[in-house]
């Protein structure tokens, strides 16, 4: 009677507690997300999350550096929207990129157009590392 | 008047870069054990280069 009382009991509380972990999981993602390496931070993961602040901001500071195209939300067709997907991928780096960018993007040579990738490529990967670090929170990647 | 950083890189140079911090991001979000990322790092660095000149070179006929 008592083992069937506790059991119940249980089966109440493991719903609550992954809504929960889903809840924690989510907020260490956005943290990801605005700034690099902080979602693997949260998780005291430390090789990821210094590895992530630097990759992307190696990335960003490059791609700035290079006068890469920093797109906009008033982009003029698919491609320009992807672009500012790809870019605000970086999060809070977007912004740092914009103010390091004094002179605005120079695409008419090679150097531009690396920028571009450059700026594309760290946003994608950390998204990527949000999304690890969503997972890792979750408990399905160490 | 502020120039910027202006980062003036060569092509080689551009991929060497791109190329390793992405193997450096890539090892370190899978792979755990130090041993194992090296070598992740190592071999998607060699992959990268190894197809970034590879693509050069098939497109050197169609370059003139």
């Amino acid at each position: 009677m008592e083992e069937n009382k506790m059991a119940g009991e249980a089966a109440i509380a493991a719903p609550q507690r992954d809504a929960k972990r889903e809840g924690i999981a989510f907020v260490i993602a956005i943290a990801g997300w605005l700034v690099p390496g902080l979602g693997h931070a949260l998780l005291k993961m430390w090789g990821r999350a210094i590895a992530c602040f630097l990759t992307v901001g190696v990335l960003v500071v490059l791609g700035a550096g290079m006068r890469g195209n920093l797109f906009t939300s008033s982009g003029n067709d698919a491609f320009d929207s992807l672009g500012f997907i790809a870019d605000m991928g970086t999060g809070t780096f977007y912004l740092a990129a914009r103010s390091l960018e004094k002179e605005g993007p120079d695409v008419s040579h090679a150097d531009g157009d690396y920028g571009t990738r450059f700026l594309a490529t760290a946003g994608v990967l950390n998204l990527l590392a949000a999304l690890h670090a969503f997972e890792a929170a979750r408990g399905r990647k160490a | 008047m502020n120039a910027g950083l202006g980062f003036k890189l060569s092509h080689l140079q551009s991929m060497l870069l791109f190329a390793l911090v992405i193997s450096v991001g890539f090892g370190f979000l899978s792979k755990r054990r130090p041993a194992d990322r090296l070598k992740y790092i190592a071999w998607a660095l060699f992959l990268f280069l190894l197809v970034g000149v590879g693509i050069g070179w098939a497109m050197y006929p169609f370059s003139r």
